[in-house]
């Protein structure tokens, strides 16, 4: 919201701009909202200057060229003149003539329309068929104050010679360009009228509204061009409009025109600027229509405005040139008898509008539920002024005063006069907020502040509320401006923001010794993270969302996935199932990038179609998925398979949370694990389901299946896993501590190596010989068994073992230690058919 | 995977055979075996009903996964995946070097933060990366077809969920789950650091995937004042240094009064002497709406608190000098290997 200070200055008596640019921008910053530009609008107007052509005879050696003596009362300096003082200017404008008062751009002086652009052009003495002209006269469009180059800006008004050009039309000026976010619950702001209440009140000092906006209207009132309006939805909460006949369309004042131009509006015609000007002055937008058009498309004697819901079959062509049609009831039309002449509230037709021969207008103030005008401006993608001060629920209580005013400047400006009575629908919702009622000692607690009652009246009052005092509360009538004041807060803030925030005392709330909870999933997570930047992994983060490709590489379905319904690109079409196919899809980059060996971890959420949580929200599964991948080069760096490397990194993991996990074979797997989207990218032959020692599944690790290998280019050694964090944390919280305590007598070490089929895998093994081991050892033995190498030819493995065993009673003899692996040797020859080596 | 009833193992059986004999693969999930498999599950006894159907659509998924794992050729033998190591190796699997390990920056940050936020008393949630209308927006006093909904560009799922593009989706649970303080005459006190999503383009400064961080604190008497203090204390500390805050009207729906909040730049992070170089912009905050309260069951004529808003990565990027945002999500070693 662009405001002028000038024109905010001249709504009102009280003086709001006297305290200076610098300090009127720090107090809307603190008081009001965010600045967002600051332009100093007279810098373009430097050195330009109002002179009177004293002489204009035509050029010699050019037609459309006129030669003239301009008098610019003598201020210039550094110019040639004459022996009157007159300097010479060539001029092209068809309407120059002796007499006028015009502007001047003299030599060196910046053409003010290209001040701000890339190229700014700057004037000089130059000679124009063989005449020098020293700079020129400009046009309006020149000033940069219109779009009208049709020729030279002569002003009405007659200032003496010499005078700066930004003396007129308020052009010595600075635009404050306001956020337009703060004000969403403040229609009344998308005017100057009450920006500039605001910019009293929060330098504390009274407003007084201008007479024509505060006072109830007056309407002249005629009957030679009859009008009826029909409201015919709630959705119109308030409709006033007026017919205004005889009118002249053409250029509206210069100062008008500069209004608009300087807060960024283009000047059309003076009915047009009229209706403009009133909006951005009171907030309330107005619509003209060409009354002998609406009368024309209505094919009705009748002139009749209907404001209805849009139905089926209803077109439109719009005043930007687009057409529409509807196919329902969703947006609110104005209707000349059956015909749709403009959407209420966001744009006009153009078959009614107003236009070059336009006699007889129809003007139009209405208030447009703001939820409808909101959906109506999505639906088509109509951005308009008016759009932006409707969907803020501006106040239904001001559309005469708008109407009223502009039916004056059109008196004033276009030569019309009133022609109907004024019409004007109401519904029972057009009343004035009720009254509201808060305590002094509610306002100071919120506040901190200690504020008196009659302080906090008199900041109130300010902005023209009416304020009574009922002991200690403030019982404030809301006015008619102000749709956001409904409960004691909203006054509260208002007071505050008036009084000044930056000067409200500030102190820490009192607070009790007692600890703070610590959030025990993020703490879990903080030390998954320290265990795994102690083994060189890195951690990165991706999408939730993932692209279609990710999935299909990974062989999940995207039936499971929940799928965005207005993504921006294809890239984020689901969100993820698992974190493992995400973390693939960042392998190949980082390979290519020249990392040879990497470990990539993620800690994140998953979703799936397929776990809903008693609220009916998705559960969001936490998940920890590491991906271990060496490129060709390194590969002869490891010996055996990749699977084996991203197991050391869980028996790493498992070993500092104090957890023991249990690998189970993809083919042993019982409870369809496998089958679950997260192990769908794994191989089953390379893979295993973790169990705690309780029977919980934790996750899978594995290498990666040949068509996720294929799909996402992953080097040939390459493996990780995904464990379900709520699972892990769960064990490792139950896990007692782990602690051993230290046996005072000296430890004996001794292998076994234990020959058996090739087809007893490791675990059977190593789980047969332990129990055993645990059976046999003497008693109050410590025992600790350690498999050390498999050697596997000829269909048959080897398996050696370490054994270190302590007695905390005695020290163990070997004999008795040689006897303890001879039994349990020989029991596992009974058990695995086992040859001990 | 194995079955139950006995004809949909003979019919897994036969299955296996014929995909080992079809030269054109992709027709065995056309085998009418299946078919006939699908055909009789209304004929099931009721009690076995569903689980017959669950066994029918189970071998028909793994059916098409044999399709998958033969389209693509696998020559790898079986492994002893109970096995710590392979067989006939010298070499134990090692971890790789804790010099090369690092955390995610924004992780790392979350860390810093929230530990001076305990410090202060605050305890920490995680929020969630989908949610429904009401917590995101009807529980924060934006009511259905407000245009401030407009403020956030926010993706929806099919099914109706939203992807939250504020962590404020957690105050009311917030509010709800430490309810129970306030009649101990113990602050409600929260933080909540997490993913929010906007529906944006990605460039150098925009990511649609971002972290936030929330706080919520309620209790007698709250005023502005405290929430200023605690942003000043919270900012002091962060940068190690007593500055200056300075707050600036604006609108949320959830809070009134509402504030923009900025914090006076430290000299190190200051290119120039100018204006602009002299605040930093954090985010929002303002006195918890009423409504809002209400909506957690929580009385506003006997309690008041305060919330407040920030982004994470703007500050990491500020503190590394990080030229694009779209660094965070993009899983590169060459920017992850930085963060030691």
């Amino acid at each position: 919201m662009k405001i002028s200070l000038q024109s905010a200055q001249s709504t009102t008596p009280t003086d709001i701009t006297g305290a200076g640019v610098d300090e009127i921008v720090r107090r809307i910053g603190a008081q009001l909202g965010a600045v967002e530009e600051v332009i100093d609008w007279g810098k373009q107007y430097q050195g330009v200057i109002v002179a009177k052509v004293v002489q204009c005879a035509k050029h010699p050696n050019a037609d459309k060229l006129s030669v003239c003596l301009v008098d610019d009362g003598g201020v210039v300096g550094n110019v040639p003149r004459d022996d009157n003082g007159l300097v010479q200017v060539v001029c092209g404008a068809p309407n120059v003539q002796t007499g006028q008062t015009v502007v001047w751009l003299p030599p060196g002086v910046t053409v003010p329309s290209t001040f701000n652009s890339a190229d700014p052009f700057v004037l000089d003495a130059r000679e124009l068929r063989g005449i020098v002209s020293n700079g020129m006269i400009a046009s309006a469009s020149e000033l940069g104050i219109s779009d009208d180059h049709d020729g030279i800006l002569v002003i009405d008004e007659a200032p003496h010679p010499g005078t700066p050009f930004t003396q007129l039309y308020q052009l010595n000026d600075t635009i404050i360009d306001l956020e337009n976010k703060m004000f969403t619950h403040r229609p009344d702001c998308f005017g100057t009228i009450g920006v500039a209440r605001e910019l009293a009140g929060i330098q504390q000092q009274q407003f007084v509204s201008p007479d024509w906006y505060k006072n109830a209207p007056v309407f002249d009132t005629a009957t030679t061009k009859p009008l009826s309006i029909a409201v015919q939805t709630s959705l119109v909460p308030r409709f006033s409009a007026v017919v205004v006949d005889k009118v002249t369309i053409g250029p509206s004042p210069t100062w008008l025109q500069a209004d608009l131009v300087k807060v960024g509006m283009r000047p059309i015609n003076n009915i047009v600027d009229i209706t403009n000007w009133v909006m951005h002055m009171t907030g309330q937008p107005l619509h003209a229509y060409d009354y002998d058009k609406v009368v024309a498309v209505s094919h009705s004697d009748q002139v009749e405005l209907i404001a209805r819901l849009s139905k089926k079959g209803d077109t439109l062509s719009l005043l930007n040139g687009k057409s529409l049609s509807f196919d329902d009831d969703s947006t609110i039309l104005i209707c000349a008898g059956s015909t749709p002449v403009g959407i209420g509230g966001v744009m006009g037709g153009a078959d009614t509008e107003v236009s070059k021969n336009t006699k007889t207008i129809v003007i139009e103030a209405a208030t447009f539920d703001m939820y409808s005008i909101r959906k109506t401006a999505m639906k088509f993608g109509l951005f308009t002024d008016a759009v932006t001060r409707f969907n803020k629920g501006q106040s239904p209580l001001q559309t005469t005063r708008a109407l009223h005013k502009a039916v004056t400047f059109v008196k004033e400006f276009a030569g019309g006069q009133v022609a109907s009575q004024l019409m004007d629908h109401q519904d029972q919702s057009v009343q004035p907020l009720s009254p509201v009622s808060v305590g002094l000692k509610f306002i100071n607690d919120r506040l901190g502040s200690s504020l008196s009652i009659s302080e906090c009246k008199q900041l109130l009052e300010n902005v023209e509320f009416t304020v009574t005092i009922n002991d200690d509360d403030l019982v404030v009538d809301v006015p008619f401006w102000r749709r956001d004041i409904h409960i004691a807060e909203d006054v509260v803030e208002e007071i505050g923001r008036m009084y000044g925030y930056d000067k409200l005392p500030i102190n820490l709330p009192q607070r009790s010794s007692q600890a703070t909870p610590k959030n025990a999933m993020m703490a879990f997570k903080e030390r998954l993270r320290d265990i795994l930047t102690a083994a060189g992994a890195n951690e990165l983060l991706t999408h939730s969302f993932i692209h279609k490709r990710i999935l299909d590489g990974a062989g999940q379905s995207v039936d499971n996935a929940l799928q965005l319904s207005n993504a921006i690109s294809p890239d984020l079409q689901y969100y993820r199932i698992s974190i493992t196919p995400s973390l693939l899809d960042k392998v190949h980059m980082n390979t290519k990038a020249g990392y040879g060996t990497f470990a990539l971890y993620e800690i994140g959420k998953t979703h799936s179609k397929k776990w809903m949580n008693d609220d009916g929200l998705p559960i969001e599964a936490q998940r920890l998925a590491l991906v271990f991948a060496a490129d060709a080069k390194q590969t002869t760096a490891y010996e055996g398979e990749a699977y084996y490397q991203a197991r050391a990194y869980i028996d790493m993991i498992a070993s500092a949370l104090g957890i023991i996990l249990h690998y189970v074979p993809f083919a042993d797997d019982s409870d369809k694990i496998t089958h679950s989207d997260t192990a769908r990218p794994f191989m089953s032959k390379r893979s295993a389901v973790l169990r705690t020692e309780q029977g919980e599944v934790v996750g899978v690790v594995g290498e990666y299946n040949a068509l996720a290998v294929k799909k996402f280019k992953l080097p040939e050694f390459c493996a990780g896993f995904e464990l379900e964090l709520d699972a892990l944390r769960n064990t490792s919280e139950v896990t007692a501590t782990r602690y051993i305590q230290l046996p005072k007598f000296p430890k004996v070490s001794q292998d076994i190596t234990l020959e058996v089929d090739a087809s007893v895998v490791c675990a059977e093994i190593s789980d047969t010989l332990t129990v055993a081991v645990d059976k046999n050892a003497p008693n109050d033995s410590l025992v600790s068994l350690h498999l050390k190498d498999i050697y596997e030819d000829n269909g048959k493995r080897r398996y050696t073992f370490g054994l270190v065993i302590s007695n905390y009673s005695r020290t163990l003899t070997a004999k008795e230690v040689n006897d303890l692996l001879d039994v349990s040797a020989s029991e596992l020859t009974g058990i695995l058919n086992a040859v001990r080596i | 995977m194995s079955y139950t009833f006995k004809e949909i193992i003979a019919a897994k059986t036969q299955l296996e055979a014929e995909f080992a004999a079809l030269t054109d693969k992709k027709q065995i999930v056309k085998n009418p075996l299946l078919r006939d498999l699908f055909a009789k599950i209304p004929t099931i006894e009721a009690s076995q009903r569903a689980l017959y159907g669950g066994e029918v659509n189970a071998l028909k998924q793994e059916v098409t996964t044999w399709l998958v794992t033969t389209s693509t050729k696998d020559e790898r033998a079986g492994i002893d995946v109970t096995a710590p190591f392979a067989p006939n190796t010298k070499q134990r699997p090692q971890v790789l070097l804790s010099t090369v390990g690092t955390k995610h920056p924004v992780n790392e940050e979350i860390e810093h933060i929230t530990d001076i936020f305990y410090r202060m008393g605050f305890t920490t949630l995680e929020s969630r990366q989908l949610d429904d209308d009401y917590h995101m927006f009807e529980s924060l006093n934006f009511p259905v077809g407000h245009p401030a909904r407009d403020d956030y560009d926010t993706f929806m799922t099919t099914d109706g969920f939203i992807a939250p593009a504020h962590t404020s989706t957690m105050q009311n649970r917030a509010l709800r789950q430490y309810a129970t303080n306030l009649s101990r005459a113990e602050p409600i006190a929260v933080v909540v650091p997490d993913r929010v999503f906007r529906n944006e383009d990605l460039d150098a400064t925009h990511e649609h995937t971002f972290h936030q961080i929330e706080g919520v604190f309620v209790n007698r008497g709250v005023t502005v004042g405290n929430l200023i203090a605690v942003l000043q204390a919270y900012l002091s500390e962060y940068f190690g240094q007593e500055l200056k805050t300075r707050i600036q009207p604006f609108y949320f729906p959830f809070t009134e009064p509402s504030f923009e909040f900025a914090v006076e730049r430290p000299a190190t992070l200051r290119k120039d002497n100018t204006e602009a170089e002299q605040w930093l912009e954090l985010g929002g905050c303002g006195m918890i709406h009423p409504n809002v309260l209400k909506m957690a069951e929580i009385d506003p004529t006997v309690y008041t608190g305060f919330a407040f808003g920030f982004g994470i990565e703007r500050m990491i990027m500020l503190k590394h000098g990080i030229e694009d945002i779209r660094h965070f999500m993009s899983g590169k070693l060459e920017f992850l290997r930085q963060f030691r």
